[in-house]
């Protein structure tokens, strides 16, 4: 109970400092809006050819330091094979080099490693020659190896055992039944094979991808990496930057690694600060950092600011509203029992002509974001086109007529419909709750659009942990709820939406959908073929998008704040460029 | 008096017995538990989730994660952070520091602050500056302490660039150097402020109306028909009087010290004690929440007893036996 009036008054205080920082900017930045309207759309391009003219007038300027915040705090486990949260993987990336990156379409694309397999069941690996480690010991062959059998050890305590499982013998090791992986053939220091238990299409992404210096943790039982300071405080890598000082929670120093294999960085250090999300706008303003990700309410606040530039890109997440469709049964993985209130698909359309995608992002999410019909954010190469979907657009009009013919009518004169068999009803909507102000006010706007047509619409606002607690658990009280995903470089939906899933949280049971899903991932339909799989997936997505069992609401752009003094800063869907590109203009 | 404190604190264990076991369940309590916010379908999956509940033991009932959790707590093991997945022991170590240096700093502010408007305010009772003293005094008393951490960061750190808004020191000094220090102090200064100043009025007030109350004594009097000048009067004789009671808020005070700032801390992005506590309440981390509920009701438990203990030494009349 206290909690919870904590929050609200916490929340009180966040729009307290909203408006504060509103009013700072003030009526001088009113005009810079109107005259900055035309070009705030192609923030990125306009990034484009600043960094040209810069190549321009001859090479990126040599050192200086960048301060880089993140805005909330780091679990500080600063190992790549271990951490849990994205804001420690925000740390590491400065220091960690995977064996492959992915380009703008997401696709993978060598790094560390190239590779080649004829079959999709057998890769071999070949490694950069002469990269070295930051306490210089060469990397290897051996040090990747190494990360594979510590990720599938019984004692290791990380989350990532399901990124090696797929190779063939990891499971026998896991289990201490084997000495080593037997699917892992080493043939000599920069070249490895690597036979997974059968042929996939999405082998290659799904496994691990880091080496681990095994020549500094070999005497480290895999019990003890955890916990152990090459994890807490002195993590190496192989990346453009090497940790520096701690002070953990707080902040993290980065020094430039002279002998980068991709180049010796322009900068000279990278500060990696914490910062209260109710300080990042007013430390962007200032100066005090120089680079933080921004949340799209504060996007308009910081697109005003003068020494700072917003720069947006797609992101890969998508908002929904889902209907519960059945109940899951954990023990036998599948869906066990059918949920009738909304069965029926026209309910389920009218429900989404009924709301006005566009300017319901607009209005709380600042415009950073655009409606999206399929459960595939735009991005991703497997994304269908708009012209094979059908585009529910808002149409308060045909979503009536909709209910009219499914039989949803006011038959007692409330101003409310009744279902079909003129009995009271009731949309149960439900959103987690939590300190941000816009939550409720988003989600009472959803209530305001089914109001609108007839449908008496009720809001329950549930407590983050409890919220997703109750939608796994397929809870009573949850009916029709709303909810995010974010999706990986991998575009495979199965976790998510098969029907034996524990995350398929509409319970969704479609023979067709499981059927499309496996068949997208079957070598022998597909094989290497890129737009086999696109056409299978589009396929998926016409299905997800004729069915709707679940409201596909909107995807986001991720915003981040960067001073003006910092160029060559590139973002694309799959995130920024090598910071040792990054550079310091004065 | 010996005999009365060990009372005390043979008391103290039924106590925190019983504080155990209604904090325990209390957060058990919650919705979901440390693993609810890891789902994350890019980084996890269902299965491992499954397994990391059996492995910490949240599937057996109740009772047996008391049992086992209590047992362990009083041979010193006090578990696993789930968050920080290091020993809870280890984490508070870590960031007891801070809290005590921020503490103390708060409290010396809180000190000079009070000491300084106490004796004006009780020299000159029903003055417009006593007033002003006393409405400033409730005021910050009835200001959230969150709304004026946020306040001061916009003022002191943003809008005059005096005082750093977050962290605990500069990561460009070494450690032990005088360089080291002057960032510390630099750091903690604006949440010391704010801590500090927002909790002087107990304190003024108590002093006020204390002189005011020891300037009617006959002993005042006495000294003023002596012709001893007004200054001396208040500075040494009713001063050293009034400050005896306030001694007895010194044990309240050890509380104040470590139980950190919970929304200053976390405002100012100081990684103390109380930050701690917030986000393991946040996060369910049992183990950590539990170890730093218990401490803390433990110093309160010990705090109390300090004050009483100091009571009956400044005041022969209050008998502890």
């Amino acid at each position: 109970m206290k909690n919870k009036r904590f929050y609200w008054l916490l929340s009180l205080v966040l729009m307290l400092s909203l408006f504060l920082a509103a009013c700072n900017s003030g009526d001088d930045t009113d005009a810079q809006t109107d005259a900055e309207g035309d070009t705030t759309e192609d923030t990125s391009s306009e990034e484009g050819t600043e960094t040209e003219e810069e190549s321009d007038t001859g090479e990126p300027k040599q050192g200086g330091t960048l301060t880089y915040a993140i805005d909330a705090e780091p679990e500080g486990i600063l190992n790549v094979h271990y951490y849990g949260t994205a804001t420690d993987f925000e740390i590491l990336q400065f220091m960690v080099d995977p064996l492959f990156t992915y380009d703008e379409n997401l696709a993978p694309e060598p790094h560390l490693a190239d590779w080649e397999t004829e079959d999709n069941k057998t890769y071999t690996f070949k490694f950069e020659e002469g990269v070295k480690w930051h306490n210089g010991d060469e990397l290897t062959v051996n040090d990747w190896v190494f990360a594979l059998e510590t990720l599938a050890d019984p004692d290791y305590e990380g989350p990532r055992y399901s990124n090696v499982q797929t190779i063939e013998g990891a499971e026998a090791y896991n289990k201490g039944e084997a000495d080593s992986i037997s699917g892992i053939e080493v043939i000599n220091d920069y070249e490895v094979k690597v036979t997974f238990d059968k042929a996939r299409v999405n082998n290659l992404i799904n496994v691990w991808s880091y080496p681990m210096n095994e020549n500094r943790w070999k005497d480290v039982p895999v019990s003890e990496m955890l916990g152990h300071e090459f994890t807490r405080t002195t993590p190496i890598g192989t990346g453009p930057f090497k940790m520096g000082k701690v002070v953990p929670g707080e902040t993290y120093e980065f020094i430039a690694n002279e002998d980068y294999f991709k180049g010796a960085p322009n900068l000279d250090k990278i500060i990696v600060k914490v910062i209260d999300n109710k300080a990042v706008s007013g430390a962007l303003q200032n100066g005090e950092v120089d680079m933080v990700p921004v949340h799209p309410t504060l996007g308009e606040e910081v697109e005003k600011m003068e020494d700072v530039e917003l720069v947006t890109y797609p992101g890969l997440s998508y908002y929904y509203v889902g209907f519960k469709l059945g109940v899951f049964d954990n023990e036998k993985k599948e869906i066990v029992e059918e949920k009738e209130k909304y069965q029926d698909k026209t309910l389920r359309k009218a429900m989404y002509h009924a709301i006005n995608r566009q300017e319901w992002i607009d209005a709380f999410f600042s415009g950073y974001g655009s409606p999206v019909d399929a459960p595939v954010p735009s991005n991703h190469w497997i994304a269908a086109d708009d012209s094979d979907l059908q585009q529910y657009e808002y149409d308060p009009e045909k979503a009536k007529s909709l209910l009219d013919e499914a039989g949803y009518k006011d038959t007692n004169g409330d101003g409310f419909r009744e279902d079909p068999n003129g009995d009271e009803f009731v949309v149960n909507f439900s959103h987690y709750a939590s300190t941000n102000p816009t939550f409720e006010a988003r989600a009472k706007a959803l209530t305001q659009y089914w109001n609108d047509i007839g449908l008496q619409t009720t809001l329950e606002m549930i407590e983050g942990s409890l919220y997703y607690d109750k939608i796994e658990k397929d809870s009573d009280d949850i009916e029709v709820f709303y909810g995010g995903w974010s999706t990986g470089t991998d575009p495979d939906p199965t976790a998510l939406w098969s029907s034996d899933a524990l995350w398929n949280y509409t319970r969704w049971n479609n023979e067709k959908s499981d059927e499309l899903l496996e068949k997208a991932l079957d070598v022998e339909v597909v094989g290497t073929d890129k737009e086999k799989r696109q056409e299978i997936y589009t396929e998926w997505q016409q299905l997800a998008n004729e069915e709707l069992p679940m409201l596909y609401i909107a995807e986001l752009q991720e915003l981040q704040g960067i001073n003006k003094r910092v160029g060559g800063v590139e973002y694309d869907v799959s995130g920024s460029n090598l910071p040792n590109e990054w550079y310091i203009k004065e | 008096m010996l005999k009365y404190s060990l009372r005390r604190i043979l008391g103290m264990i039924p106590m925190l017995f019983l504080i155990s076991v209604v904090v325990f369940f209390l957060a058990l309590a919650m919705p979901g538990d440390s693993l609810t916010g890891e789902i994350d379908p890019n980084n996890t999956d269902p299965e491992y989730i499954e397994q990391m509940r059996e492995k910490l033991g949240y599937n057996d009932p109740i009772y047996v994660q008391y049992g086992r959790w209590i047992s362990n707590f009083a041979q010193g093991d006090f578990g696993t952070s789930t968050k920080y997945k290091i020993p809870v022991a280890d984490l508070i170590a870590q960031r007891l520091p801070n809290t005590l240096f921020l503490g103390v700093t708060s409290l010396i502010i809180t000190y000079i602050f009070a000491f300084v408007m106490g004796m004006y305010a009780g020299r000159k009772p029903y003055t417009k500056l006593d007033n002003f003293i006393g409405g400033f005094n409730y005021l910050m008393l009835a200001i959230p302490i969150y709304i004026a951490g946020v306040f001061a960061i916009y003022f002191f750190s943003f809008h005059l660039g005096w005082f750093p808004f977050s962290g605990s020191v500069d990561i460009a000094t070494n450690e032990g150097t005088l360089d080291w220090w002057l960032s510390r102090i630099y750091h903690v200064i604006l949440p010391a402020l704010v801590l500090g100043a927002m909790g002087t009025a107990a304190y003024t007030q108590f002093l006020r109306n204390d002189i005011i109350d020891n300037s009617q004594k006959d002993y005042v009097r006495t000294a003023r028909a002596k012709g001893t000048p007004e200054s001396r009067i208040y500075n040494h004789h009713i001063l050293r009087n009034s400050v005896i009671p306030l001694i007895t808020f010194l044990g309240f005070d050890i509380v104040t010290l470590v139980n950190g700032a919970l929304i200053t801390e976390t405002i100012f992005t100081y990684p103390g004690l109380g930050q701690l506590f917030l986000s393991s309440m946040t996060t369910n981390d049992y183990p950590t929440l539990m170890t730093l509920a218990l401490m803390f009701s433990f110093l309160v438990l010990i705090g109390n007893l300090i004050a009483d203990l100091l009571y009956g030494v400044v005041d022969p009349r209050i008998r502890l036996d």
